[in-house]
């Protein structure tokens, strides 16, 4: 990339009815708006030119994300208060940046850092399906790997790396939320709806999900995990 | 008001493109104001919204005082399903308001072959089907576009419906609806008030003669015009092209910002429907069109802006327009599109100011085969300018072309088809011929036949469609005389073509045939995968029509026709010497090249093209 070009790290929301629109659609979406800003945002050279930026992982079609990512690359510096402001005013409530922040270029890409994901589910059912849960994330951890059916073919996922931390689970009235950190790996990540329905497969559990939402995206450093801003 | 949003999310989970429903997007406009209007538009969501009329009625409707407008589309099959069994009614996408509780529903005509969607829509609303049942309590329901030129058809399921332009027409239909409910005017006074605003035709004045089971023609009632003309908006620059357009999340059908150019052609192609109907020519003037262009870019983020028109290229400042927006939008990444480009040199030089260096397809259509045939159809290309063209894009880099051309026009003969598999392949040779031997592996020349479908208000609306047998005769000619290989030939589908001429032709009766195919399960029929034609079949059986009767007859030039109360300004005496030229093999000169050739649309609509410059042969 051209020399003086300015690397603005947007964090951003996938959020209500939103949740629902596709990786894709959110990448033309976000396109649309940093255009609708009036940012000065890079162009990339040769044959067609584009706007010069980068996404996070991506999030299935009805999984909300609260904070998400994007470099923007910007041919001349904006203050990023007023970056954010004007990204704001062009975005839809749903879509729309949280914070912004500009990173040096030679940090690693967003897909090569963001490592861990955070993930909320949550269940209709209270007690019994919250302490059937337990004992079925237990079990399965116990058994080390877990195999998931992706696309008609089973996928097989070591635990150890894959989930690298126990479920937590709590109940508030007939509502049960699982919290969980799955791992980014090369080859993809473990699908939160598939670990809960192992787990309510393995135990003989009812629980209808009523919504999946990534709460956070986390860079792995020296065995801690930290916010990519 | 009920807000149906917490009903709708449910069913959200498991249907497919959950984004068709979910509204938010940038644009949209959530007033709420005492008069409703609902745009229907009788498909999916990612189609609707590449129609630009939508969103120039949308603001239309929206700027007008205490009155708000909002879209809804045809849900796909899932979610209609969905919605019946969950009991969700038909909703607008913006406040998710049932569609039975807005004033007045506007939907939009585009192709005959949505038609059964019109009826999908006014059941999943809750609406009685037809006019007649339904009540004062019930919205009024008036349809538009491009196939209200022959509303028939659809007349009995629509209580009014608008001929032509609708930016004008709009303010005046919600005037007189809301003075009539001011009024407390019962359904049947309020259409009547309706009938009087100029270019509205409300079908239950009207009533089919039949005579020995011949159409006689139409009567209208007392108090309703004898014949409704269409309305003309005589100024394209009255009004600016949307400047903040409705940006969907979803990956639509022409995804971009879209400026008309202009409006009607007048090349006088003697098969096309839409080069008589939109007369005349109206051109925006450069400087507007530059300036809509760039504020409708900087209002919706599109990375694409299209010029479009029925014959863009034919706009007498178009290389100006490009010059300045393709300036403006230097190093912005933004490209400028056309949507169809016609075939002479200048459509290179336009074609290379376009996209700096992307090299997409370019698409022509000589229609037919011979020069003989292509003089009856008043198609103004030579094979000499077709070579020629072909020469200059091969030669300036271009591996791909398409070409479009027809079979089943009037006076066709074998060696007319034959002459197709000849001109392609004089095509595919001059394409060759100047592309580097290395580059030979990546050059396409894609042929596209369709057959040709006769319609209402064209100097050939009296002629017969070819029978299905003869398509297939003729198809395989044409097979075995496109010998190349590196030549992609593609049919268009000869059961659409035979119903779109059913549907296109067709008086009221036909309406009973559209009811029993809905009942059937006919949705969705514009979609290649859905379309069965089993189920008209058996629709035209129930209802005891025979659609060859519509589609296959030669029709007596005097004859009765059930369009002749919708005038598009044209004139009948100006089709029949058209008609007559047509088959003296006679071409007729473009009038906005060449002066007035007498159809009629300036004297009796007292409007005149309007052109932003001189237009260039
Ligand atoms: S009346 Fe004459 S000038 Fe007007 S559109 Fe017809 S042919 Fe052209």
């Amino acid at each position: 990339m051209a020399e003086s070009t300015f690397r603005l790290r947007v964090k951003y929301q996938k959020a209500g009815r939103l949740r629902h629109l596709s990786h894709l659609e959110v990448v033309h979406s976000c396109g649309r708006a940093a255009r609708r800003a009036g940012l000065p945002y890079a162009v990339t050279q040769g044959f067609s030119p584009h706007m010069k930026v980068a996404f996070g992982p991506a999030l299935p079609v009805g999984t909300a994300g609260l904070g998400e990512y994007l470099d923007l690359w910007l041919s001349s510096y904006v203050p990023s208060g007023e970056a954010f402001e004007a990204l704001k005013a062009a975005s839809a409530p749903g879509l729309a940046p949280v914070q912004v922040k500009y990173v040096a270029e030679r940090e690693p890409s967003l897909g090569a850092a963001l490592t861990i994901a955070k993930y909320e589910v949550v269940m209709e059912g209270g007690e019994v399906l919250a302490e059937g849960l337990t004992s079925s994330f237990a079990a399965i951890i116990a058994e080390g790997v877990l195999a998931v059916d992706h696309k008609g073919k089973p996928k097989v996922f070591e635990l150890a790396s894959a989930l690298p931390k126990e479920p937590d689970v709590c109940t508030i009235k007939e509502r049960t939320t699982v919290g969980l950190a799955v791992r980014i790996g090369e080859r993809g990540s473990l699908r939160p709806e598939a670990l809960v329905k192992a787990a309510l497969t393995r135990g003989a559990l009812d629980g209808r999900i009523m919504s999946v939402t990534r709460t956070e995206l986390l860079v792995e450093q020296d065995g801690s995990w930290r916010d990519p801003l | 008001m009920s807000e149906l949003w917490s009903r709708i999310e449910p069913l959200l989970t498991g249907i497919e493109r959950p984004v068709r429903y979910i509204n938010s997007e940038w644009g949209s406009s959530h007033a709420d104001e005492p008069y409703k209007v609902a745009l229907v538009y009788p498909d999916v969501y990612e189609i609707g919204m590449a129609n630009q009329a939508i969103q120039i009625l949308y603001e239309r409707f929206n700027v007008l005082q205490g009155v708000s407008a909002e879209r809804v589309f045809v849900p796909w099959k899932d979610m209609a399903d969905a919605m019946r069994s969950a009991g969700v009614p038909l909703f607008t996408l913006e406040s998710c308001r049932p569609v039975s509780e807005c004033d007045l529903l506007g939907i939009t005509l585009p192709y005959e072959l949505t038609y059964q969607n019109i009826l999908e829509a006014l059941d999943l609303a809750g609406l009685a089907l037809r006019s007649k049942d339904r009540t004062d309590a019930d919205p009024i329901v008036i349809g538009g576009g491009p196939c209200a030129f022959n509303p028939e058809p659809v007349a009995p399921f629509l209580d009014a419906i608008l001929i032509g332009d609708g930016e004008d027409a709009v303010a005046d239909i919600v005037a007189a609806h809301r003075a009539s409910i001011a009024a407390g005017d019962s359904r049947s006074a309020t259409l009547a008030a309706l009938a009087l605003v100029p270019g509205v035709y409300v079908p239950s004045l009207y009533e089919p003669q039949i005579e020995g089971g011949e159409f006689k023609g139409m009567t209208a009632l007392p108090g309703a015009p004898t014949v409704v003309r269409k309305r003309v908006l005589p100024d394209l620059d009255d009004y600016r092209s949307p400047a903040c357009p409705v940006v969907p999340f979803m990956d639509v059908v022409h995804d971009r910002v879209g400026v008309e150019v202009l409006r009607g052609c007048a090349r006088g192609c003697r098969f096309c429907q839409a080069g008589m109907v939109y007369r005349p020519v109206r051109e925006r003037t450069p400087d507007s069109i530059v300036r809509d262009a760039i504020s409708a870019l900087s209002c919706t983020g599109y990375e694409e802006v299209s010029l479009t028109s029925l014959s863009t290229a034919d706009h007498s400042g178009i290389e100006e327009v490009l010059r300045r927006l393709t300036r403006r939008l230097d190093g912005t990444g933004v490209t400028v599109s056309l949507p169809s480009l016609r075939v002479d040199a200048f459509n290179v030089q336009v074609a290379r100011l376009l996209g700096g260096g992307k090299k997409t397809g370019l698409t022509f259509a000589p229609e037919a085969g011979t020069q003989r045939l292509r003089d009856v159809i008043n198609k103004n290309v030579t094979e000499e300018d077709l070579l020629r063209t072909v020469n200059q894009a091969f030669s300036a880099g271009w591996r791909r072309v398409k070409l479009y051309f027809m079979i089943g026009l009037p006076t066709e003969t074998d060696e007319d088809i034959v002459g197709i598999g000849e001109l392609v392949s004089r095509v595919f040779l001059a394409a060759r011929e100047v592309t580097p031997p290395a580059e030979r592996g990546g050059m396409k020349v894609a042929v596209s036949v369709s057959t040709f479908v006769p319609k209402a208000h064209t100097p050939f609306q009296w002629e017969a469609q070819i029978p299905f047998e003869e398509v297939r005769r003729r198809q395989s000619l044409l097979r075995s005389s496109m010998q190349h290989k590196g030549i992609d030939l593609s049919w268009h589908d000869s059961q659409v073509s035979f119903l779109e001429g059913v549907l296109s032709r067709g008086g009221r009766e036909v309406a009973d045939v559209i009811e029993a195919a809905w009942r059937g399960g006919a949705r969705f029929d514009a979609w290649t995968e859905e379309f069965k034609p089993s189920r008209w079949s058996l629709a035209f059986e129930a209802v005891g029509i025979d659609p060859t009767s519509i589609a296959n007859r030669q029709r007596r030039v005097d004859e009765a026709l059930p369009w002749d109360h919708i005038s598009v300004g044209v004139t009948r005496a100006y089709l029949r010497i058209e008609r007559d030229n047509a088959l003296a093999e006679k071409t007729t000169p473009d009038c906005t090249f060449d002066g007035c050739t007498g159809c009629g649309v300036c004297g009796s609509s007292l409007v005149a093209n309007v052109l932003a410059g001189e237009r260039r042969g």
